[in-house]
């Protein structure tokens, strides 16, 4: 897993890079825990080639949504492959995270 | 009986034989009564032969015994040879005083009393000379090779056949008796050379040994000093050859004890080095051992205090032990903690406490002048590996230079053996606790087993088949049924996000929350309300997760409740995998496409508007699959999923079978997609398939 991080004035771009398992989801959670990151409009996370996401790695992202809603930050995922994107929807969770096809539509939202 | 056992036993009456002959023969030669009744004075060889006789097989007696040294007692066997042959000494003097007594009080020109004594003592001499001679033979042949063996009995032989030769008068012509004697005395020293047991003698022993051999030679002085005394007594009437050999065998014993005596006591100086050395090595033996044994941290690093002050021989010690909890001050010796801790801070001051030091000439120091203690040297031996310290070994003593280079190596070796045991007393509690957790996760596996129902529900409308398999120990996948009344079931499946012990923990509350809300609600208002349907279940499920699950946690989960009454079943999906059926009437298998959310992940109220309930009513031969997402998302070896599709084109090729088949049928196709690859996740699949047969309204 890689995770690059790219930051414009209001919105921060994540991008994740492989499989998003128990291990490297430690990674993530470090990432989105930054104070820092609560203090951007956008949260933005490419998902293209994120090609595997456990339940860890969903717990990430269930974990710190409270904290986003609660602070004004946007999450917006974009670029989801099919797979990845039925796991989100078999939890439920694209009716609560927003997920967009492309690039534009996540800086547009 | 052999040559040699008939030997030893008439060896004992033939010295006593020979000696009462002896006797006999020395009393014919005085003039007095004695000599007239034994008719005279008998021949000079008869003596002579009488009292060779004696000698050989005194001597040769001797040497039949029992080895008279046992292991490596050498202190004992000489204090048993000063007792006896002490006491033979004595009886000497003894006899001779009373002689002398009874000669003063009652003046007599007999001489039979002179003579009895005499030969008494002569006997008695023999006797203590035999006995002497042949304990130094078995000091001479400690650990000695069998060359050196066999040389000692060609000396004995030589020497036997001198001296027995000397007593039957025959004397080699000159110079060759001296040649004789002077290359016997040489052989004798080389022999004498043969001082091996000294080495094995402490301090204190040497000591004794030392003393010991002057009380053996002491008595060989008394005898000696008796036989020179009477030699020129007049009324001595025994030949002059068997004196000769009485002194040529005294030489012989002497000279053994005086070489020992020597070696013994050039010894002496180097004892204390020597056992010094050996108190390290059994130090060392001591400490290696106690790792064999594994005891306590506690018992490794007494045993290293204890082996290091008796080993550098200090004055005072302590030792301090390092762990996560702190630094501590171990055992301590002829010290109190307070001037401990003072000679401690002082080394800390100059940042010395973590490393080898060693300072012989502390006077010379300023800053422990000003502790005002009585110590001249220090050695400080840290106890460390590569990866931790472990603490300090301190040691004190009262003279300058009181530390060797030996000192310190020896104490280095001791505190590498500690560590080395220390570490593996450790490696051993931490596999110890390994295993215990892994009999603990066994029992987790077999208490979690005992949740899994193992009765399926049976009922003529539908037939059940299931199958669990956990990825460790215990899982996070669980599944349930419960009867309701009126003809209703209730199954539950899910799967707890995470693995191991916590996922086993809310599997656990998972079947808790199921059997507390189906539970009937007395105060229900009408018959439907009595059981919460699934999406109230599944809100109130998560509002009793709410406050227990962590934060990143959450839980997955779809519940069935099956109408077979009314021929038709309501679920809802909490983000669980969806269901697979089988559509009998349209001959179509599908999957439910139905919205919800997963347990947990929303905590509060709003939670009801994710959860939905979906109803149908099912036809006979309809199949339900019920599964976790361990079964879709199995790998094979390039590391592809087993999927939803697949799963779907199996049922589509089974659905005509039994649910127990069905099943099989699924497994085996997983079996062979994933085959030889590892399980990631815990596996749960249900089959239910409902049946026409309906024996109750067939009639």
């Amino acid at each position: 897993m890689k995770i690059t991080q790219h930051a414009s004035a209001n919105t921060l771009t994540l991008t994740l890079d492989g499989e998003l398992d128990a291990s490297s989801s430690v990674l993530l959670d470090a990432e989105l825990a930054k104070p820092e990151t609560l203090k951007f409009e956008k949260v933005l996370i490419d998902c293209q080639r994120l090609n595997y996401i456990s339940s860890a790695g969903l717990g990430v992202f269930i974990s710190h949504l409270q904290q986003f809603q609660d602070a004004g930050v946007k999450l917006v995922f974009f670029n989801m492959q099919d797979k990845v994107h039925n796991v989100f929807e078999i939890l439920g969770l694209d009716a609560l995270m927003t997920i967009v096809p492309s690039e534009a539509e996540a800086t547009a939202f | 009986m052999s040559f040699r056992h008939r030997l030893k036993a008439i060896l004992f009456p033939l010295s006593l034989l020979s000696w009462v002959l002896l006797l006999l023969s020395t009393l014919s030669n005085t003039q007095g009564n004695a000599a007239g009744w034994l008719g005279g004075p008998w021949p000079t060889w008869v003596t002579l032969l009488a009292q060779a006789l004696f000698a050989a097989s005194v001597f040769v007696y001797q040497r039949g015994r029992t080895e008279p040294l046992i292991g490596n007692d050498f202190v004992g066997m000489m204090r048993r040879l000063v007792l006896g042959p002490g006491m033979l000494a004595t009886a000497c003097v003894g006899l001779h005083l009373i002689e002398r007594v009874l000669q003063y009080e009652l003046p007599t020109n007999d001489r039979t009393l002179f003579a009895v004594i005499y030969t008494i003592n002569l006997g008695l001499f023999v006797v203590f000379l035999a006995n002497t001679n042949y304990s130094w033979r078995s000091l001479v042949l400690f650990r000695a090779s069998s060359r050196i063996q066999r040389e000692w009995v060609w000396f004995e032989v030589l020497l036997g056949s001198t001296l027995l030769f000397r007593l039957l008068d025959w004397v080699p012509p000159h110079p060759i008796d001296y040649i004789i004697m002077g290359s016997l005395g040489t052989f004798g020293v080389y022999l004498s050379g043969n001082q091996q047991w000294v080495a094995y003698l402490s301090r204190r022993q040497k000591w004794e040994a030392v003393l010991l051999q002057i009380a053996i030679l002491l008595s060989m002085a008394v005898f000696v000093s008796y036989f020179l005394r009477i030699e020129h007594d007049p009324k001595l009437v025994a030949p002059a050859p068997q004196h000769a050999f009485l002194l040529l065998t005294v030489f012989f014993g002497a000279f053994y004890a005086f070489m020992g005596l020597m070696v013994t006591l050039f010894n002496l100086p180097t004892a204390g080095v020597f056992e010094q050395k050996r108190e390290e090595i059994l130090s060392l033996q001591r400490l290696t051992q106690l790792i064999q044994r594994g005891q306590s941290e506690n018992e490794v690093y007494g045993m290293l205090f204890d082996s290091a002050v008796q080993t550098v021989d200090a004055d005072a010690a302590w030792i301090m032990l390092e762990n996560e909890a702190g630094v501590r001050e171990g055992q301590s010796y002829q010290v109190s903690p307070e001037q401990s801790a003072a000679v401690r801070n002082l080394l800390q001051e100059h940042n010395l406490h973590h490393i080898e030091y060693l300072n012989n000439d502390l006077k010379a120091s300023s800053g422990f002048r000003e502790l005002n203690l009585p110590y001249g040297s220090l050695i400080v031996m840290p106890l460390r590996s590569a990866k931790r310290r472990y603490g300090a070994l301190y040691m004190l003593k009262q003279a300058r230079q009181g530390f060797d280079r030996e000192n310190l190596s020896i104490l280095q070796t001791f505190a590498s053996q500690t560590v080395l045991s220390i570490e593996n007393l450790n490696l051993m509690n931490v596999s110890l606790e390994n295993q215990r957790v892994q009999e603990e996760l066994k029992i987790a596996s077999i208490v979690q087993d005992s949740l899994i129902p193992k009765n399926l529900p049976i009922d003529s409308w539908f037939d059940i088949s299931s199958y669990a398999a956990s990825a460790k120990e215990v899982g996070g996948d669980f599944y349930d049924f419960l009867h309701l009344p009126g003809r209703r079931l209730a199954i539950l499946i899910g799967d707890v996000s995470g693995k191991g012990v916590t996922a086993a923990f809310h599997v656990a509350q998972m079947k808790g929350i199921f059997h507390a809300l189906m539970q009937e609600n007395p105060l229900a208002k009408s018959e439907r309300d009595k059981f919460p349907v699934p999406s109230r279940f599944m809100s109130q499920a998560n509002h009793a997760l709410a406050r227990c699950l962590e934060k990143s946690a959450f839980i997955t989960a779809s519940l069935y409740i099956i109408d077979y009454e009314n021929g038709g079943f309501v679920f809802a999906r909490a983000g669980h995998c969806h269901t697979l059926y089988y559509h009998s009437i349209k001959e179509e298998v599908s999957y439910f496409q139905t919205a919800g959310l997963g347990l947990g992940i929303i905590r509060n109220e709003s939670y009801e508007k994710h959860i939905k309930n979906q109803f149908y009513d099912y036809n006979p031969g309809d199949v339900m699959v019920i599964y976790t997402d361990g079964i879709v998302e199995a790998r094979n070896a390039a590391q592809q999923e087993y999927g939803e599709e697949r799963l779907h084109q199996m049922l589509e090729r089974t659905y005509y079978l039994d649910a127990d088949e069905i099943k099989q049928q699924i497994l085996e196709d997983l079996g062979q997609f994933s085959h030889g690859q590892p399980m990631h996740d815990d596996q749960t699949l249900l089959v239910v398939k409902f049946k026409s047969a309906q024996p109750g309204l067939n009639n």
